[in-house]
Order: structure tokens, then C-alpha cells, then sequence
């Protein structure tokens, strides 16, 4: 399938991502970390980046996300092309249309739950109320408390609850369940697929674990830079049945 | 609250110790600024209204005596407003209970009240009556001080008369704001008073009926900065009275000493403050430089969630204007007290009908803008660095620091003598450049500012010892009304327990070569005076030349003469021939404009046999005897002033050494916080930054106290190098000092007394070990587990 890379995306594709590369100047030698990367994201699915580490999965969520650019083709955001944002705009669409859960959480440490989950919907035009998104992630109880008084699982998910209370369209999840053990991280994920079942986000879901994969609707693979393999799940596994 | 104002709040509160080091810094600059702003101002209200009140004269010209009729053609010449001829003498006083001999200036007032020039605001009593002739109202410092209120009466000695007078009432005046006596510097309200009595009394007691002795007058506006042509022309018009001394109000004693007081304010408000908030801001930088680095990946989430780029700066910036407007606040407040104390001071110097401390809103408005203003100076530096970071590099973990080799180990041959600990030492303090400026610059400005103050305070001291010590030995001086013979001399050597007597004379004249010329005065001296000796600037005594001048090198200047030349004196007093005279010598002192001269040859000079205008005694000590001399000085007409050396020695002391302490003790304690402030802000960044380095020296074995001193070293390499730094940079601050206050009244001496050098090196290092200790402390409490645990 071609895709013209000069024309908004049709219906139902959230994101196109067309022939986008990434180069890092080190000094004198330039490195390529992403390569020609095409790629269609469509509405209300989970969609799992496999790769190694190194794989340019980061970059590649981050250039999604807005954080970061690319040095070489487009990314459409439906009608409008995201590779001509300005660094306004680019702020302008964190905010309302990206949700970030990052593999450390990157709580603010002296803020409590709640007030984390302030940070934003402050921000956000038409967020949820926060408590309702902490009882979301089941911590309506622990509202008050510290990040250093919560485990890591509670606090990557005081993290999906502070993404998921600006009630953004997108949801980008860099290696959620990196840092939590096994049980943790299958409830993690399950908060990750029930926000795209239940509340129709898009979720992206970056892993170097193919058995977390499984509960995507799509899955692409990345090496190098490059992706090898996409895939599509029709029946995407309960979190809860998939092991690693 | 916005969350993140939340979050700020908490972290201030959190680096309290940090804070308290900055702000306090910060605090005393802002403090320093709104003192001595408000006592500037204080003062200047104070001055402003008072010679309004008064109508302060912008002019005094001193005659032997003139006719009343002949000096109202002063008061037409364009520019002068208005005049008001007095009559105004010198007198001892007489006082019931009090032995030492009392100096008085005596000043002819309207026998009816009205407002005239140089007015006296009346304190307590009243005005002259018309019940009696010899009523006189007294200054009121001098009358508090003697015990003497309306209804008492006193003696004066006038005219070589006793007379007795009734007092009416105590007043002060504009001209007499800083009442100092001949040979003193500091008021003396016990031993000099001002006595204001009738016009038509003092005609009558002076001989000076229809005529006056002292002109004082007021300029137009336009003139009154630069009076110069308006009175050389009022003084030729004046000539044929015997024109002695003409004072504009810029030279007039009392004000200048005032307005200088004023204008030191001024400069040192600017001064002061600007290396305090230098400091201050310096060292904030150094925390907020840090606080931007530790909270990369906060800002990277942030940066993540959409917040803008504009509210992030903000919210980094809200971390300097906190700390800016505590310390404003703080500093507000402090600077208020201050303020207060200063004015108080003041108003033991300086006699005004009232002097405030008022608050003033600008002032503190403009304190509030400047703590502000530093506080966000301080953090820009930090929060560009926030701006400047990607968010996608944000996020990752940062690449370890650079550890290269430093410029140091590139030479071997130091760098393997040095042991482990100091290698460390040297590494991370050459490494963290910033933080070793601002604490290198930070201890430099604390070192700074203490040496130039204890060397003031040191310089002050030597000038009085110089000039009480070394210049000026006699006990007693008796200065007489006019041109005494030498048995006048005589007679004061006879005087009961004196053991030496040595005449002075002193001709007031008008110096001149060719074009330049400068009214000043010749001293007349024994060629081997043994009371009085005058000294250079190395303190080896003048040598008096047999024939011609002695001029001081400021004199020698003003008149452009050298040794061998010659140049033309006319006395103001007595024939007021010109005389051509030989400079024989020029020496370099620190006492003004003076001109010394062997005693007979001025007085053949001056056609005179032996002539003297004073005497110098040397007293047998004990109260008994100087008693019975008191007593018999009293007597004798001629004098007209009697000063006591030891009094006035003693006064001056006391007072110096009041006012040294309050500003020494507030100077060690601004220069502490300085040293303070930077040892602990830096210490305990480099520690938040090294917690991880902390850890792993305690599970190799370390003990707290091995680790504090890593730190210790550290702090005391920059604490030193700054201290040391700061001590020449001290000695030229002073040096400009000296500069800006070489006056042609007196030098400051430049001195170099090593216990200054010691006082300070001493000062930085207790402050910076006292800074240390609350870092040792923190490295006690420090949870250096956790450290091991967190994910820089
Ligand atoms: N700022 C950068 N400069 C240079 N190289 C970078 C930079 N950021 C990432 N890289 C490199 O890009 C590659 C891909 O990184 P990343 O996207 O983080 O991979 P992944 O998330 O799959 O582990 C890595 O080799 C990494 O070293
Ligand atoms: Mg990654």
C-alpha cells in the first residue's frame, strides 16, 4: 500500500507516519537511528512497538509524541501536518492530544498522587475529574500519598492516571511495565488495554518483550531503525493469559 | 494554589539551609540599601527643614568690625538676598560647680523675636523679655549637659568683664547642627556652648555700638551653588573692615561635617548594597543552576505533558523571586531597624529639632524591587538552562559526567605530591567552575569589605593617636583674644603647677603667587617646641626653618610654589601690609593647609618684637593642682578659649570608640554571612550533587566525618583563595576611600597594620568552618542508602 505522504490521512488513521528518519550527529560520524519508517495508526487501537533495546523504539515514540523531530520525512496528526508544527503548536498538541507513561513514571517526588494528576489537568482543556481518574487506576485511597511512600506498580499507575486525566486521544506508553515485576505489570497492562477498549483512546505501547505484544491489535516490529515485520492481532490476548 | 506553586512552595521549604544561606546574603544587601536609604533620607529631610526652619545663612563674613550702616551696601549686591549683620565672640564661661574652663561662643540675637537669618528654634523658656538687658538663651545640648535651665543665672567672661546673666531659655540653631570646638572633632556639649544675648546688650558690652562684627546672608538660588564671585566681591567691599575670614555654607563647619555625613551615606548606599546583591545573586545561581540540573526529568515530564516552555521558565523563575521577596522582606524590615539605630546615632552627633527615622514607601518599594530584581537575576541562569533542554534528551538518563583530567595533572611533578584527599579536592573544585566562582568572588567580597572597615577603624585611630600623641602633647591651651607680648607668656608659665609654657602665633592671612592665591594661617612656633610639634606624614617632626616658611604640600600646591620661591602673605589682621616671604621648606602632612614658622621671625615678620596669640601648657598631673589652675585661668581676661587636650582626647575617644564598635560589630556580622552564606550554599550543592559519590565512599568504609572532610577541603581551598583575593582587593577599596576623602582639611593616613590581614583571614575561616558544621551535619543525617537507591 503507497501512501501519499503530501496528503492528510484518511478517516479512522489518527497518525501517518511516512519515510521518517532520524539521524544523531556525534561529532563527525552521523547516526542513523531510524530509517524510512512508514506507519499508520489507527483510532481506538492498542498498537505494540517490539524491538530490541537500542532498536530506536524511544525515538521513534517520542518523535510520535511530539517530543522530539525528525530529520527526514512526514508525520501527518490527521489533517495536519505535525513535521511543520511549530514549537507552539508542538505544546499545544502534548497537551491535548498525547497521554505519556514513561518506564520510571516520572512522578514529581513532592507532589502527592493527586496533585501529580493536577499537573495535568491543569493543563488540559477538557480534563477528567481527579479523583475519577485515580479511582480509574484503583487509587482513589492512596490520593494523599507521596510517590516515595507507593510502590512501583502504584506509581506507574498514579502515572497512566495523570495521563489518561487530560483525556487525550493518544495514549504513548514507553516500556510501562519496564521497571515492575511480573503481577504488577500485568495489571498495568490491563489498565493500558482497558483504556483503549473502554474509553476508546489510541494506546502505544513500546516493549522489548514479545509476550506483552500479544495483547496489541497491531504489532510492529523495529531493528535497527527499521521496521522488519508488522503484524495484526485479530484476537489480542487478555492481559491476564499472556506469560513471560 | 496552582500545583506546581505547590511543588514550590515544598521545595522552598525543603532547602531551608540553603535558602537561609542565600537569602540571608541577599537580605543584608537589600538591608543595607533601604538603611542607609532611609538615612540619607532621614537626614536630608532632617537638614532640609531645620536650615529652612532657620534660614540657614548660605554665606559668614567674619570683620574686625564695620559700622552697620556701611555693610547693608553687601545685602544689594546682585545675588545676595538679604543680610543680617551680628556680633559674635568668642568667651569662657563661668559656670557654679564646674572647675574645667568652659568655651563659649557668644551670638548678638534681636532683642524682640523675629525671624531673621540663622534663627534659633526655641526648646525650652522663651524668648529675651524686656524685663532685663543681660538675658541669654543657651544651646540647649550645652544646657542639659551643665544642668543649667531658664530661670538660673551664669557668668560669662565678656570683654575682659564678669557678667552675669539670666537665662531665659534654651534653643538650638541651624548653624551650630554639629557643634564641634576648635582642635576637636566630635561634640563636646559639656565644654562648649553657644550663648545668644541681646543686640543691644552685646553692642554695649563689645563696644560695638552701631557697628558688627560677622555678616551672615543668603544667595538668590541661582547663585547659591557656586558663591564664589558674589563673595570675593562682598569681601572687597568689605575690605576696609578687616575682612578675616569669608565661609560659604559649603565650608561652613557644622554643615560640612553634615553634609558629608550625607554624601558618605549616599555612596555607600549605592556601594554596599551592589556587592551584597552581587553576591548574593552569584550564589543563588550556583542553587538554581543546580535545581535545574536535579530536575531534568521533571522537566522533561512536564515538557512531556504540554506544559509550555513559557510556564516552565516561569515556574523556575517563581524559585529566585521567592527567595528575592523573602529576602526583600526581611531585608525591609532589618533595614528599617537599622535605619532607626543609624538615626539615633546620628542623633547624638548631630542636633536637629527633630530627626525620625520615618518610613518611607519608595524607598522600601524600591528594596522590595531590588531583592526581587536579584532573585531573578540569580535564577535566569538556571532557568535558561530548563528552557534550553529537550525534552527527548530530558527523559534519557544523563551521559556521566566529563571526569578528564584537570590542568593540574598535566604537571606531574605537583600533582603526584599531592595526597589523595587534597587531588580530590582540587579536581571537583576545578571541575565545578561556576560554583568555585561564586564562592571564590563571594569570600573575596566578605574579605573586601572587612579589610576597607577595620582598616577605617584602624586609620581613625592612628589619625587621633598621630594628632593627640605625637602633634599636640601640651595639657592645657589658652588661646588669647588678640596679639599678645611676650609677657603674656610669661605670665602663663607662672601660672601654679605649670612646668612648661610655649607660646604659639598665629597670623590668619591671604597667601598668594601671582595668580594663585588661599586665605589660611601661619603658626608661629618655638624652633624647639616640645607641645606642639608638627609632623609629616612619616611622623619624623618638621624642621622649622630660622627664616621663611614651612608650607604643607597641599599648600604648596594650591599655590604652585616650591622650595626657594617666594610668595606674598597679607595679614587679615592688625596693618595687613603685604610681605614677601621664602618658602624654605615644603613637607608632606596629613593635617590640611598648614604653614609653620619660626615664632621670631613671624613676629619680625609682622613688626613686632615677640608676639603670641596662644600658649601651651604642660600641667603637673593631679586634680588638686589642675584645679587651682582652672581657677586661676578663669581670671585672666585675655584668654579666650581654654581647651584641655586630655578632655578632649578622652571625648574623642570614647566616642570613636563607641561608634567603632557598633560598626565593626555590624561589619563582622555582614561579612560573616557572606562567608557563611557561601561556604554552606556551596558545600551543600556539592553534596545533593554527590550523594550517589557520598554513598559509595560509606559502603567502602568511609565515616561521616572522613567525608566532611573531602568537603571541608574543599570549602576551605575556595573560602581561602577568595579570602586572600579579597584582602588586596580590601587595601584598594580603602586606598579609594582615602582618595575621595583627601580634602585640603585632612588626609586619611594609609596605613597597613598586619592584624588587619590576620582579623580577616581569621573572620573567613571561623565563618567558614561554622558553614561546615552545618554541613557535617547534613552528611550525619544523610540517608545514604536511599542515595544508593535513586535513579539520578
Ligand atoms: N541524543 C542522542 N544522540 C545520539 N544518539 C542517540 C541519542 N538519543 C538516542 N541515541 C541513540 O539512538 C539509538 C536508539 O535509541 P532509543 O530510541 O532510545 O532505543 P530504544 O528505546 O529502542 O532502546 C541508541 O543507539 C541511542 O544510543
Ligand atoms: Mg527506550
Amino acid at each position: 500500500m503507497t501512501l501519499p505522504a503530501n496528503q492528510p490521512p484518511p478517516p479512522g488513521v489518527l497518525l501517518r507516519l511516512t519515510d521518517v528518519g532520524k539521524t544523531y550527529h556525534m561529532g563527525e560520524v552521523d547516526v542513523q537511528v531510524l530509517r524510512e519508517v512508514t506507519l499508520n495508526i489507527y483510532d481506538h487501537q492498542v498498537l505494540a512497538i517490539l524491538g530490541p533495546s537500542g532498536s530506536g523504539k524511544s525515538t521513534l515514540l517520542n518523535i510520535i509524541g511530539g517530543l522530539d523531530s525528525s530529520s527526514h520525512g512526514s508525520v501527518w496528526y490527521r489533517d495536519r501536518e505535525m513535521t511543520r508544527f511549530s514549537p507552539r503548536e508542538l505544546t499545544v498538541y502534548r497537551r491535548e492530544v498525547v497521554g505519556f507513561v514513561f518506564q520510571f513514571y516520572n512522578l514529581v517526588p513532592n507532589l502527592t498522587a493527586r496533585e501529580n494528576v493536577m499537573v495535568s489537568t491543569e493543563i488540559s482543556r477538557n480534563p477528567l475529574d481527579v479523583d475519577e481518574a485515580l479511582d480509574l487506576v484503583g487509587l482513589k485511597e492512596r490520593a494523599d500519598h507521596f510517590p516515595s511512600q507507593m510502590s512501583g506498580g502504584e506509581q506507574q499507575r498514579v502515572a497512566i492516571a495523570r495521563a489518561l486525566a487530560k483525556n487525550p486521544e493518544l495514549l504513548l506508553c514507553d516500556e510501562p511495565t519496564g521497571a515492575l515485576d511480573y503481577a504488577t505489570g500485568k495489571r498495568v497492562l490491563r489498565l493500558l488495554v482497558d483504556a483503549c477498549r473502554k474509553l476508546g483512546k489510541t494506546v502505544v505501547i513500546i516493549t522489548h518483550n514479545a509476550a506483552i505484544a500479544q495483547v496489541a491489535d497491531h504489532v510492529i516490529r523495529l531493528r535497527s531503525g527499521e521496521i522488519v515485520e508488522v503484524h495484526d492481532n485479530p484476537e489480542p490476548a487478555p492481559p491476564e493469559e499472556i506469560t513471560w | 494554589m496552582k500545583v506546581l506553586d505547590r511543588k514550590l512552595v515544598r521545595e522552598l521549604r525543603s532547602s531551608s539551609f540553603l535558602l537561609l544561606a542565600v537569602g540571608s546574603i541577599m537580605a543584608i544587601g537589600v538591608s543595607a540599601y533601604a538603611a542607609l536609604g532611609s538615612a540619607y533620607r532621614n537626614l536630608m529631610t532632617a537638614q532640609r527643614l531645620y536650615y529652612a526652619d532657620c534660614r540657614m545663612a548660605d554665606f559668614t563674613v567674619d570683620l574686625k568690625k564695620a559700622p552697620l550702616a556701611d555693610v547693608t551696601a553687601v545685602g544689594a549686591l546682585p545675588g545676595v538676598v538679604e543680610i543680617r549683620p551680628r556680633i559674635q565672640f568668642l568667651a569662657t564661661v563661668d559656670l557654679e560647680n564646674v572647675l574645667e574652663p568652659i568655651n563659649g561662643i557668644v551670638i548678638s540675637m534681636p532683642n524682640e523675636r523675629r525671624t531673621v537669618i540663622n534663627d534659633v528654634v526655641l526648646r525650652q523658656g522663651g524668648y529675651f523679655t524686656d524685663r532685663r538687658d543681660n538675658e541669654v538663651i543657651l544651646n540647649d545640648a550645652f544646657a542639659r549637659a551643665n544642668k543649667v535651665y531658664p530661670g538660673m543665672w551664669i557668668h560669662l567672661l565678656l570683654n575682659n568683664r564678669r557678667q552675669e546673666l539670666f537665662v531665659v531659655g534654651t534653643a538650638i540653631s541651624s548653624e551650630f547642627t554639629y557643634l564641634v570646638g576648635p582642635g576637636s572633632m566630635v561634640p563636646d556639649a559639656k565644654r562648649l556652648g553657644v550663648f545668644y544675648i541681646k543686640q543691644t546688650f552685646a553692642e554695649e558690652v563689645f563696644d560695638m555700638q552701631g557697628a558688627c562684627n560677622q555678616v551672615v546672608g543668603r544667595l538668590a538660588p541661582q547663585v547659591r551653588e557656586r558663591p564664589d564671585d558674589v563673595l570675593r566681591r562682598a569681601e572687597r567691599l568689605l575690605d576696609s573692615y578687616g575682612v578675616l575670614n569669608t565661609v560659604p555654607l559649603r565650608d561652613q563647619p557644622s554643615n560640612r561635617f553634615l553634609s558629608n555625613e550625607i554624601m558618605g551615606l549616599r555612596a555607600f548606599g549605592i556601594i554596599n548594597p551592589a556587592i551584597f546583591l552581587a553576591v548574593a545573586a552569584l550564589v543563588l545561581n550556583v542553587l538554581m543552576s543546580r535545581l535545574a540540573e536535579q530536575q531534568r526529568v521533571v522537566v522533561g515530564t512536564f515538557k512531556a505533558l504540554g506544559y509550555s516552555n513559557a510556564a516552565i521558565f516561569w515556574h523556575f523563575l517563581k524559585f529566585g523571586l521567592a527567595v528575592g521577596a523573602m529576602s526583600g522582606l526581611g531585608g525591609c524590615l532589618l533595614g528599617y531597624w537599622l535605619a532607626g539605630g543609624m538615626t539615633a546615632m546620628y542623633d547624638t552627633f548631630f542636633e536637629f529639632p527633630s530627626l525620625e527615622n520615618r518610613f518611607y514607601a519608595d524607598i522600601t518599594t524600591q528594596a522590595l524591587c531590588i531583592g526581587l530584581a536579584c532573585g531573578m537575576l540569580g535564577s535566569y541562569h538556571g532557568a535558561r538552562q530548563v528552557l534550553k533542554l529537550e525534552p527527548a534528551v530530558a527523559m534519557r538518563p544523563k551521559p556521566p559526567a566529563v571526569g578528564g583530567a584537570i590542568w593540574l595533572e598535566r604537571i606531574p611533578s605537583l600533582w603526584n605530591r599531592l595526597t589523595f584527599p587534597a587531588r580530590m579536592a582540587l579536581r571537583n573544585v576545578l571541575r565545578s567552575r561556576l560554583r568555585t566562582a561564586a564562592g571564590i568572588f563571594a569570600a573575596a567580597m566578605g574579605a573586601t569589605l572587612s579589610v576597607d572597615a577595620l582598616l577605617l577603624a584602624f586609620e581613625t585611630n592612628y589619625m587621633v593617636d598621630f594628632q593627640f600623641e605625637l602633634i599636640q602633647r601640651s595639657d592645657i591651651d589658652l588661646t588669647f583674644k588678640d596679639e599678645q607680648g611676650r609677657d603674656a607668656w610669661d605670665e602663663a608659665a607662672r601660672l601654679p603647677c605649670v612646668d612648661r609654657a610655649e607660646p604659639l602665633f598665629d597670623v590668619s592671612c591671604t597667601f598668594s603667587n601671582g595668580s594663585h592665591t588661599r586665605k589660611g594661617a601661619i603658626t608661629g612656633v618655638l624652633p624647639d617646641a616640645k607641645l606642639m610639634i608638627p609632623r609629616d606624614t612619616e611622623a619624623r617632626p618638621l624642621r622649622i626653618p630660622e627664616s621663611g616658611l614651612l608650607l604643607t604640600k597641599k599648600m604648596a600646591q594650591i599655590l604652585h610654589v616650591e622650595a626657594g620661591d617666594v610668595v606674598e602673605i597679607r595679614p587679615t589682621k592688625g596693618l595687613r601690609e603685604t610681605h614677601r616671604v621664602r618658602v624654605a621648606e615644603i613637607a608632606d602632612s596629613f593635617l590640611g593647609i598648614g604653614v609653620y614658622a619660626d615664632i621670631h621671625f613671624l613676629s619680625r615678620l609682622m613688626n613686632e618684637e615677640f608676639a603670641v596669640t596662644g600658649v601651651q601648657l604642660q600641667v603637673r598631673p593631679g586634680d588638686e593642682q589642675r584645679h587651682a589652675l582652672y581657677r586661676e585661668i578663669k581670671q585672666l581676661p585675655a584668654v579666650q578659649g581654654v581647651s584641655a587636650r586630655a578632655d578632649i582626647v578622652r571625648n574623642v575617644k570614647e566616642t570613636l570608640v563607641k561608634n567603632q564598635h557598633v560598626f565593626i560589630g555590624l561589619l563582622v556580622m555582614f561579612a560573616g554571612v557572606i562567608f557563611f552564606g557561601s561556604v554552606l550554599n556551596s558545600s551543600l550543592v556539592s553534596l545533593q550533587e554527590r550523594q550517589r559519590e557520598v554513598a559509595t565512599l560509606r559502603v567502602l568504609g568511609y565515616g561521616p566525618w572522613q567525608i566532611g572532610n573531602l568537603f571541608l577541603r574543599e570549602s576551605v581551598l575556595v573560602n581561602g583563595v577568595g579570602t586572600l583575593l579579597g584582602l588586596p582587593l580590601g587595601y584598594l577599596l580603602n586606598y579609594g576611600i582615602v582618595v575621595a576623602y583627601d580634602t585640603e582639611m585632612f588626609r586619611i593616613p594609609l596605613i597597613n597594620p598586619t592584624q588587619v590581614w590576620l582579623i580577616v583571614i581569621v573572620l573567613g575561616t571561623l565563618f567558614g568552618c561554622a558553614a561546615h558544621l552545618v554541613v557535617q551535619r547534613s552528611i550525619h543525617k544523610m540517608d545514604w542508602l536511599d542515595a544508593l537507591k535513586t535513579r539520578e
